[in-house]
């Protein structure tokens, strides 16, 4: 038997040093596309924090707002912090990606209790309330927790409305951003499951919206590689939102996106184009980027530009109006880490970006390339407070202006 | 001058990946261990001698901490595993952690002797497939990317053929798709070549 065992071994020994990998293995999603020039980068995604960051140790102190502006520590204790959506009465929900959870946060005598509401799910990013039901999108998955506010604590079996979505099954770029629009459909995010691929045009890097219960899908916008947040003009009621742009196209280039969305089925061009930049990666299509809509506004190479909203309070001065606040989770394709912040990008009375500038900074160390957090999402409350997840520390900031 | 550049560097290293590192304590970890009985399988000193049952010593405290959680999130279904980590903290999973990768990595007692041939044609599969970019060249790992170097090879061949066949992934899907279309006699061949490495 032994000298059997041997014989094979030594027989494997022979035979593989002449074997070519049976099968081209497709570069890991996060490499492809990668020039050989980059092949020795070290470049690689940051490893998600899946434990408890106490709160002590959230660095709230580093954070800074503009003058005026107050910046709190509002919860914690909730890893892996990402979207977030509020109910009629107040509860903050919350999704995640890694973890698998979706957590309920309600105030009571100015203190904040997180709990678990949902887990084992795969990627619940995408979360939506309407009328007293929150909706949950894991990948391929929609469920609905019918009056979620009254059972928080045992909040029982959901609806499943996987069957009458029927989304795409792809992990890559398949966890979603969702929300209810003011035409009360129920819209989200479907990523292209690459880095920089030929696909289908009308199902991947699409914005897509449904009636409330699964039926009647329709296409909002396409070509929009992966957009992880939206919303909609308080008063034009125009869908804005923004978009991921492709990896290992150097550090500058290209850069993450706004876009403006004033008929639904518009095409912003990916992956022929982004941010105005013609891929030369994809050698069909058209040669120019005319052809396509063009972004809004630029916001900054590999910024990982994610959750944003409309400041629709009066709580903040004026000059926010209407503004969008959006979240810049941070790059990790990129040398010089960038992000890491949230900005606020200004348009003129017609719609056009006139400026993107800081509004949440402190969580990028410049100087050590180092990152302390990273927002993923931003929520106006009914108060007019603004508050920030930070995935990295499963942290929630309440931004609030004046006494 | 050079102390504190080196300093700085250490700094530099120390902060390079994600916040709030290295919370664990490897002293509350090793007592844990104990009391769970950790060792049973996985070695008393974190080196196993059982088949299919990973060896801890010097791992990636990063690796398993993140592991751990998916187990005890029922994430990552590996029995026992998912069982036996219900109830604990994230601090004790972090100090768990702690403990294992302050181990001295060791390889197995009952590790097969070395092909040479063998090894070198796994050495030329793992530089094709660029195991190295994530584990690094040295293949010691790097914060959620394990340690690979004398791990057990019959763990490596079970672990890859996992993420080939979609029966296992990680925090992310990147190994599923390196793994893609790789064959049983390449794995072998790759997991005989890290198993050997020091």
């Amino acid at each position: 038997m032994k000298t059997r065992l041997l014989a094979l071994g030594l027989g494997a020994a022979m035979v593989l040093p002449g074997l070519a990998l049976a099968q081209q293995a497709p570069a890991p999603a996060w490499a492809q596309g990668r020039p050989d020039a980059m092949s020795s980068s070290n470049l690689a995604p940051h490893p998600p924090k899946m434990t408890t960051t106490p709160a002590e140790q959230v660095p709230v102190s580093a954070l800074r707002v503009p003058q005026g502006f107050k910046v709190e520590l509002w919860a914690s204790g909730a890893p892996g912090a990402r979207m977030m959506a509020e109910g009629p009465n107040g509860t903050v929900f919350v999704g995640s990606r890694t973890i698998g959870r979706v957590y309920a946060i309600t105030e009571q005598g100015g203190q904040r209790q997180v709990r678990t509401l949902a887990q084992q799910l795969n990627q619940p990013n995408g979360l939506a309330v309407r009328d007293g039901n929150l909706y949950v999108i894991a990948i391929n998955r929609v469920l609905r927790y019918d009056g979620i506010e009254g059972k928080l604590d045992n909040p029982g079996q959901p609806v499943d409305l996987t069957e009458a979505f029927g989304l795409p099954r792809e992990e890559h770029h398949g966890w979603k951003f969702a929300n209810f629009g003011p035409d009360g459909r129920l819209y989200m995010n479907v990523g292209v499951p690459c880095n920089i691929c030929e696909f289908n045009r009308d199902t991947h890097a699409v914005i897509i919206s449904f009636n409330p219960d699964g039926s009647d899908r329709r296409l909002e916008a396409k070509g929009i590689r992966n957009s992880v947040g939206f919303d909609w003009h308080p008063t034009t009621r125009e869908l804005w939102a923004t978009n991921n742009g492709r990896d290992w196209a150097g550090n500058e280039t290209p850069q993450d996106t706004l876009h403006r969305i004033r008929r639904s089925g518009e095409d912003h061009g990916f992956p022929y184009c982004a941010a105005n930049w013609r891929d030369p990666a994809i050698t069909t299509g058209p040669a120019a980027c005319s052809e396509f809509v063009a972004p809004a506004a630029m916001l900054g190479p590999h910024t990982a530009a994610l959750g944003m909203r409309f400041y629709t309070g009066n709580a903040f001065p004026a000059e926010y109006r209407n503004q969008m606040f959006i979240a810049r989770r941070g790059s990790w394709n990129r040398d010089q880490k960038s992000g890491y912040d949230v900005v606020v990008a200004k348009t003129d009375g017609q719609g056009n970006v006139t400026s993107v500038e800081p509004f949440l900074t402190g969580l990028l160390d410049e100087a050590n390339n180092r990152f302390l957090g990273r927002p993923v999402d931003v929520l106006v409350r009914r108060d007019g407070s603004l508050l920030v997840s930070d995935e990295q520390n499963g942290a929630i900031y309440r931004i609030t202006h004046g006494n | 001058m050079t102390p504190v550049l080196l300093a700085a560097a250490v700094l530099a290293a120390a902060f390079s990946a994600s916040p709030a590192l290295a919370s664990g304590d490897a002293a509350r970890g090793a007592a844990l261990a104990q009391e769970r009985s950790c060792g049973g399988c996985h070695g008393a000193k974190g080196v196993s001698d059982q088949p299919n049952i990973p060896s801890l010593a010097g791992q990636q405290a990063e690796f398993i901490t993140l592991q751990m959680i998916l187990f005890r999130e029922r994430l990552r279904d590996a029995p026992p595993m998912p069982d036996l980590s219900q109830g604990l903290s994230d601090q004790q999973v972090e100090d768990l952690a702690a403990f294992y990768a302050s181990l001295p990595p060791g390889a197995p007692e009952d590790r097969s002797p070395q092909r040479e041939a063998y090894s070198q044609a796994g050495a030329r599969l793992a530089e094709r497939l660029r195991c190295g970019v994530c584990h690094l060249p040295d293949y010691r790992g790097q914060a959620q990317v394990p340690r690979l170097n004398g791990q057990r090879e019959d763990f490596l061949i079970h672990a890859m053929a996992g993420y080939r066949d979609g029966t296992r992934r990680g925090t992310d899907t990147n190994m599923n798709a390196v793994m893609y279309g790789v064959t049983d006699a390449e794995i072998a061949a790759i997991a005989h070549y890290l198993a050997h490495r020091p």
